[in-house]
């Protein structure tokens, strides 16, 4: 009966060791430059620059990006080019995208007022995206356009993407 | 308003008056006293010794004794009960103006629970009786853990979960950042959440006065209306014993510094303390009981301290065999730091942290609240024959609070009123039918219920009436109810609901089952209705057309003894609920983001609720409490928010002599989702593990309780940056005269 209750006390204390919140580094940061193409529409609401761990292929991992939306800055509009920076915890990213935010926006109707409007390529293959590794330091010169002619739904990167 | 004013002080006198003429019945009857030891010879107090079928009853003092008075003569059943211990009985034969000593010696036993409940059917039943899901905090318990409130003391009950001061039973809640409830609290049975947001005030009631809460698991709008969409707590105050009796708690205590120098926020460790005296006297005819108290914390967080006082009294004159007038009543005043949300990058000196868990965002600094609650209740309880009883009670409950920087507040009146008859067709308990009618008018005057920075008034009234019938068939026991609500808000028609139950209570050889199907609703509260505020950074704007949450709720239970010393609760339940009210993000026609509440959700919860409860040996108790749950927005085809999927709980306890040791352990999985994902999505999420250990010391009138709540000091949160407790080291003194 001891042991088993010496067990049973034992088993708690080393099921609540470990784990927990730990300290964590402030978020390193993904910074560059962004190049505009096409006009602005007038329907823009703002435009963000985001990044994914993985890309989004389902509705519900579309709001898995990093920063969080409070940490979200607007990109300035009206230059030909703007620099960015956001604050992103250490990884790898499979996506710095810019998202266009259309006025209206609700997550309700995220699939028709969302666009991507540009992204970071590989350099070595620029019809595929970047991949940035972001360690203790900040990944910079992550420098993409933005075309505001060429934006597409994000359901394009669903599985299966919309048609 | 007026309607409501008028009613209880018309009630009241005329009650009165017919109880004075029944006094004289007094000479007639006998007196039954004795004492209630355990079987080593030590006296046991609170055990509550009643007079069957008759609504007689007592608890006995710290010295084992008690003394019941008014008893008609004849041959009448004494029962004992006291959580963990086999009840007792007796018989004898009393004449008029006997005194007859009837003395129990009890047997320790973990397993048996106080059978009788008062909750579940709006009247006294015994514990397998009911069709739903019911658990016990007892007042040995409540000693046992040496907790200070009350949520403290319901947050390690089988399936429920606190999480930042909101109840879950089942998952009922999730949370909804303050506004609205799914739980509805009851003080003595009368409801008592808060008139505007609907929340629950758990420091409305000094832990000192209360005697056992009764939790009750499932839709209660059967019965009880609109806030009891997912369970109902009732927390049940002491009786008052004959004499003069006093008690006296001290509490003190510290908390752990942060595991880390880097989130380090003061130089000192913090403290806590507080006293809690009552005193009580008491007739066979006139008892009263005054309760006084105070308490602090320096938190254990930065901005985190309370300061508190609070005082509770009781009333109680029995003009009667079986008649009791009773008033209560309690006022307590709480200022505390508000600590919003912890900071990260940019929002304070994260001393290069991605976020500092105990520091709050530096634009929150001077954050604190007032906030002041109490209430008034008269009950009049008449047990006018073994066919029929009736009970009427009148009640005021006040929240006002204030919050500074920034700086809103509000003040809400609820006005209630109840009448409920009870009759035990052809005197027994094979037929029984449970009816009343309930009414309320809450009156809310604040600055943030309505438009921005200006003062706005609602009034919201909700009437009610229900019925259920009780019928024993053979070995089964089959109930049927409804209640029919009608809510109104600023004199418009905002819900009219029906909420019917049905359930089927049969024992077997394999233990007693239950089932039981109802339905449940949630009117709207004035703060989801109409709160006009900014949080995290969006504006939130009102909605006043919200429609009622309504929910289905199935259950089949089983309680059974697996072995002499283990016994065995397990329930499956499932809900299907409809236009849950939950905070959304939106776009105004100018493109600003904005936040509002909106009947968006459909969801399903449904799971398994399961305890172990055991006593391999008279000294040693056990229990294992597992939930599994699985809820789904059936809305978003996603996990419901705030709802962890498992939640285990492993309690232990041994006593020797006049100590004892024990502890509990609670783990639960780390929450899937969030609301508001948006925002808080990528914050960090644990699973809670925390492992509370305590030891005790009792010998007479003192005892003395050491807890090491979170011993380890897990560093863990539950809902958006918002630290849970760390490692809390109390002692708790208590002398009880």
């Amino acid at each position: 009966m001891w042991s088993r209750v010496a067990c049973a006390g034992l088993a708690s204390a080393t099921l609540a060791c470990n784990g927990g919140l730990q300290p964590t580094p402030a978020f390193p940061g993904i910074s560059g430059i962004v190049t505009y193409r096409g006009a602005v529409p007038d329907s823009t609401q703002a435009v963000y620059v985001v990044a994914y761990h993985s890309f989004p292929h389902s509705r519900d991992s579309l709001f898995t990006f990093q920063p969080p939306v409070q940490s979200l800055d607007t990109l300035p509009l009206g230059g030909a080019t703007a620099p960015y920076n956001i604050p992103v915890e250490s990884g790898r990213y499979e996506w710095v995208v810019a998202v266009w935010v259309k006025q209206g926006f609700t997550l309700a109707n995220a699939d028709s007022t969302l666009r991507e409007t540009g992204y970071y390529r590989n350099p070595a293959d620029t019809s595929q995206p970047g991949v940035v590794n972001v360690l203790a330091q900040p990944a910079e010169s992550i420098d993409f356009v933005i075309d505001f002619e060429h934006m597409h739904p994000p359901c394009r990167y669903y599985t299966p993407p919309c048609p | 308003m007026p309607i409501l004013h008028a009613a209880v002080p018309v009630r009241l006198p005329a009650a009165v008056l017919l109880l004075l003429g029944a006094r004289t019945l007094g000479a007639q009857t006998a007196v039954v006293y004795g004492r209630a030891t355990d079987s080593g010879g030590v006296p046991l107090e609170y055990v509550r010794v009643q007079v069957t079928g008759a609504a007689l009853a007592g608890l006995t003092h710290p010295d084992g004794r008690y003394r019941i008075a008014g008893v008609s003569p004849g041959t009448i059943v004494v029962r004992a009960s006291r959580v963990g211990f086999v009840p007792a009985l007796d018989t004898v034969t009393v004449e008029p103006g006997d005194s007859v000593g009837v003395n129990f010696a009890m047997r320790a036993n973990a397993l048996f629970q106080d059978p009788v409940i008062v909750t579940a059917a709006k009247r006294s039943q015994f514990l397998d009786q009911a069709v739903t899901s019911v658990a016990l905090v007892s007042d040995s318990d409540l000693a046992r853990r040496a907790v200070v409130t009350v949520d403290e003391a319901v947050n390690r009950v089988p399936g429920v979960q606190f999480l930042s001061g909101q109840v879950n039973i089942r998952g009922s809640s999730g949370f909804v950042e303050g506004l609205g409830s799914r739980v509805l609290l009851l003080v003595d049975g009368v409801p008592a959440n808060e008139g505007d947001r609907g929340g629950i005030d758990w420091d409305i009631v000094p832990l000192a006065d209360v005697q056992r809460v009764e939790v009750v698991k499932g839709a209660g709008s059967a019965l009880y209306g609109s806030a009891a969409f997912g369970g109902v707590v009732n927390v049940i105050t002491r009786d008052i014993a004959v004499g003069i009796h006093g008690r006296a708690r001290a509490t003190g205590g510290w908390y752990a510094n942060p595991p880390s120098d880097v989130w380090k926020f003061r130089d000192g460790s913090g403290g806590l303390g507080g006293v809690d005296l009552t005193g009580s006297y008491g007739t066979e005819a006139l008892r009263g009981a005054l309760t006084l108290g105070g308490r602090h914390s320096d938190g254990y967080r930065q901005q985190d301290a309370s300061d508190q006082w609070e005082t509770a009294g009781r009333a109680e004159w029995l003009p009667a065999p079986g008649t009791r007038v009773t008033a209560s009543g309690a006022w307590t005043s709480h200022q505390y730091d508000v600590f919003p949300t912890w900071c990260g990058p940019s929002q304070c000196d994260t001393h290069g942290q991605a976020f500092q868990p105990f520091l709050i965002d530096t634009s929150s600094q001077g954050s604190y609240t007032r906030s002041n609650k109490g209430y008034l209740f008269a009950t009049v309880d008449r047990t006018a024959s073994p066919r029929f009883a009736w009970m009427a009670r009148g009640s005021w409950l006040r929240s006002h609070f204030t919050d500074y920087h920034p700086d809103d507040w509000s003040v809400s009146d609820r006005l209630g009123a109840e009448v409920r008859g009870v009759a035990h067709v052809g005197g027994g308990d094979d037929r029984v039918l449970t009816f009343g009618a309930e009414g309320a008018h809450t009156h809310v005057t604040s600055d943030i219920f309505g438009n921005l920075g200006q003062v706005a008034s609602h009034d919201e009234v909700d009437v009610a009436a229900y019925g259920e019938g009780e019928q024993r068939l053979g070995r089964v026991r089959l109930t049927a109810g409804a209640r029919l609500d009608g809510v109104a808000v600023d004199g418009v028609s905002q819900a009219v609901q029906t909420s019917p139950q049905l359930g089927a209570v049969l024992p077997t050889s394999l233990g007693t089952w239950r089932a039981s199907v109802g339905r449940g609703f949630r009117a709207a509260t004035i703060a989801e209705r109409f709160v006009t505020t900014e949080a995290f950074g969006f504006q939130v704007i009102p909605n006043p057309s919200l429609r009622p949450e309504t929910a289905w709720s199935f259950e089949l239970g089983d309680v059974t003894t697996v072995s002499s010393w283990a016994r065995l609760d397990a329930a499956l339940f499932w809900t299907e609920a409809r236009q849950l009210i939950e905070p959304t993000f939106l776009v105004d026609p100018s493109g600003v983001a904005k936040i509002q509440v909106q009947n968006i959700s459909r969801a399903r919860l449904r799971g398994l609720d399961a305890s172990l409860t055991m006593t391999p040996i008279p000294s040693l108790t056990g229990a294992i409490a597992y939930l599994l749950l699985d809820a789904r927005d059936l809305a978003n085809d996603s996990v419901l928010a705030f709802r962890p999927k498992h939640l285990l709980t492993l309690s232990a306890d041994y006593r020797w002599r006049t100590l004892s040791v024990g502890g509990d352990f609670r783990y639960s999985s780390r929450i899937e989702r969030i609301e508001l994902e948006a925002v808080f999505g990528n914050d960090p999420r644990v699973p809670a593990k925390v492992l509370d250990v305590r030891a005790g010391w009792q010998r007479g009138a003192l005892s003395a309780r050491l807890l090491a709540a979170n011993a380890l000091n897990y560093i863990y949160n539950l809902v958006p940056r918002t630290l849970e407790p760390v490692r809390t080291v109390s002692v708790v003194l208590t002398w009880t005269y």
